[in-house]
């Protein structure tokens, strides 16, 4: 245990004491919580088995619950057989994961998601259980977990203070103080992911026993869709033209071959090369899919906004300078009408047609 | 069409964001959309529980259906008790509400409690429904642009969710000539009156928090057009790039997040 920092959760610490603590422990080392007096579970959705934007701040919710209540985090994640979570819980602010398997948790199991999680619940002794707010992943399994323990949730919760949870109620014109009960559902936006990396130690535990319920819905899985036709605020990728792009054919053929939707700077909305429904920005549509392809867009503030919940952006411009190219998380320095072919050629290649 | 089905839809009093003018909810008015669709109207009736006088209630009945029951009872007691002994009685084969109400406490609870109390199975956030052979068939939209089809048989209770098709206008004359049946019933008291409320305050936007350097990027962090949702420090930029090999980084990156073939 030598020079490792041992935190007791059964201390009451002051707000100064904590910060004390906060400030003797050396970045990179890793936060222990010992005999934590209450666990605070967080059930994260998952995005592609990574933890999503969304999941980041339920993670700073349940922190900010563990904390005021000298707990410890526990995440708990319900997996397929045999899948694992993608990247380290341990940058998140988590002290324990629990991992459930079962191969339902693949399809659409709402019976079999909540009955395993109530259970879970009640043999851990969770003192609190958090779930974001999405209308069919965590608010739909919170609600049934909470009908479940017969509790009376806070939905829309937006703070903590002291052991009292603060919603958002009334269409967002009230916000009502009330005691926490154990199942809490996180509004969207509501706490800001964790922004320092400071490592917890994200222990694994064994999951205990819990009953396999069976659905009483029938899975039909998804239905086949043309990629393209999908409204661009439901798409999970974009692919957008600016005024930098003039081979119109060729950002068809390459959307098509992605499975992207087509998109559109103002620009060239207003030339007439796109409809007014693809328009992206403050203007246009408001959008966060997972991918974002600019082709020849500059960025403009008020394009930048609109693109401001998306997860990834590629840029191709030929402007090293550009704001789009600033915001990309890959910018390649070219013009897109010659990199437009390059890649339908790999991509005709790769689908073998 | 089946015939044989009748249905039930909970339907509120909604208020629009902006001006606060009391509308039809727009998820309810989305489940008396679909209802419309998958039963014959003289088979539909919609409840409502709450005041009765409200203008906004024969907006309901102007979309097609020929009967709303209201339990009349006072704002600010729970409904639910009397709405599960309402729904025990008519039993019908298909409940449909909206996501959550658009006014109050707006938990989204009720189809929960609703569908617990009365033993029903519950699908949320439905944006399409069939019949078939006395089984409901259901899209559900996923995130992506997908949808997942989901069967389960009646009795049901979904909740429509807002991809589901627009609700049709409300037309004066058939508002005029449905019936609004008012039920006087108890409400049980509610927990929530004790719970303090304040008006909601937007919670200032933290400029500083993670953003340094200088003014305007500060400024530009503020204004949420940069950095979010960026993960920080992977960020590449390839300048001087033939574009094939520009071509080959692209695809490689799409497909390490998994978005190639998808």
């Amino acid at each position: 245990m030598s020079g490792r920092q041992r935190v007791d959760p059964r201390q009451r610490l002051s707000g100064r004491a904590r910060a004390a603590v906060a400030a003797e422990h050396i970045l990179g080392e890793v936060l222990r919580v010992e005999n934590p007096s209450h666990l605070i579970g967080a059930v994260a959705m998952l995005d592609r088995g990574r933890l999503s934007q969304a999941d980041l701040s339920l993670l700073a919710a349940a922190r900010q619950v563990a904390d005021s209540l000298g707990g410890a985090v526990v995440l708990i994640l319900l997996l397929p057989l045999g899948e694992k979570l993608r990247g380290d819980p341990a940058q998140a602010g988590v002290d324990r994961v629990l991992e459930l398997h079962h191969e339902g948790f693949a399809g659409y199991a709402p019976a079999l998601r909540a009955v395993a999680l109530s259970d879970v619940v009640e043999t851990l002794e969770l003192r609190h259980v958090l779930f974001s707010e999405d209308p069919l992943g965590g608010g739909d399994l919170g609600r049934r977990v909470a009908m479940w323990l017969g509790d009376r949730p806070a939905t829309g919760m937006i703070r903590w203070v002291d052991d009292q949870v603060e919603c958002r109620q009334d269409g967002g014109l009230t916000d009502v103080r009330r005691p926490a009960p154990r199942v809490l559902i996180v509004a969207g936006g509501a706490f800001a992911p964790i922004a320092e990396a400071r490592l917890r130690e994200a222990r694994s535990l064994p999951a205990p026993v819990w009953r396999v319920a069976s659905g009483d819905v029938r899975d039909g899985g998804l239905l086949d869709f043309d990629p393209q036709s999908v409204p661009i605020d439901e798409a999970e990728l974009v692919v957008s033209a600016g005024n930098g792009l003039t081979d119109w054919s060729s950002f068809h053929v390459l959307a098509g071959l992605l499975g992207a939707a087509e998109a559109g700077s103002r620009a060239v909305v207003d030339a007439g090369h796109m409809p007014r429904t693809a328009q992206v920005g403050a203007s246009g549509s408001l959008i966060a899919p997972a991918c974002y392809i600019a082709l020849g867009i500059a960025g403009a503030s008020q394009h930048l906004q609109g693109i401001a919940r998306c997860q990834r952006v590629i840029a191709v411009n030929t402007d090293l300078h550009a704001e789009m190219v600033r915001r990309a998380d890959l910018a390649i320095i070219a013009d897109a009408q010659a990199v437009m072919p390059a890649l339908i050629r790999r991509l005709r290649v790769s689908s073998g047609g | 069409m089946d015939s044989l089905v009748s249905a039930v839809v909970l339907v509120s009093i909604g208020r629009h964001p902006v001006s606060g003018q009391a509308r039809r909810a727009a998820s309810d008015a989305r489940a008396v959309e679909l209802a419309l669709r998958v039963v014959p109207a003289e088979r539909l009736t919609l409840l409502h529980a709450g005041d009765p006088s409200p203008a906004i209630l024969r907006d309901y009945l102007g979309m097609g259906a020929p009967r709303l029951v209201c339990l009349a009872m006072p704002t600010g007691v729970d409904p639910l008790p009397a709405l599960a002994a309402w729904l025990a009685t008519a039993s019908p084969s298909l409940v449909l509400t909206g996501t959550t109400a658009e006014a109050g406490e707006g938990s989204g609870m009720v189809p929960y409690w609703l569908a617990h109390r009365l033993g029903l199975r519950l699908v949320p956030a439905i944006a399409g429904l069939t019949m078939a052979s006395g089984e409901a068939a259901m899209v559900q939209a996923v995130p992506g642009g997908r949808r997942r089809q989901l069967f389960c048989p009646l009795p049901l209770l979904a909740t429509v969710g807002s991809r589901a098709p627009g609700p049709r206008l409300s037309a004066f004359a058939r508002a005029r000539r449905g019936v609004l049946y008012a039920a006087p019933a108890r409400g049980e008291p509610d927990a929530r009156q004790d719970w303090a409320a304040r008006p909601a305050r937007a919670r200032p936007t933290r400029a500083m928090q993670g953003a340094s350097g200088s003014a305007s990027e500060r400024l530009r962090a503020g204004r949420g057009d940069t950095g979010s949702g960026k993960r920080g420090g992977d960020e590449t930029t390839l300048a001087n790039i033939d574009p094939e090999n520009a071509a080959d980084r692209i695809l490689g990156y799409l497909r390490e997040e998994g978005l190639l073939g998808r």
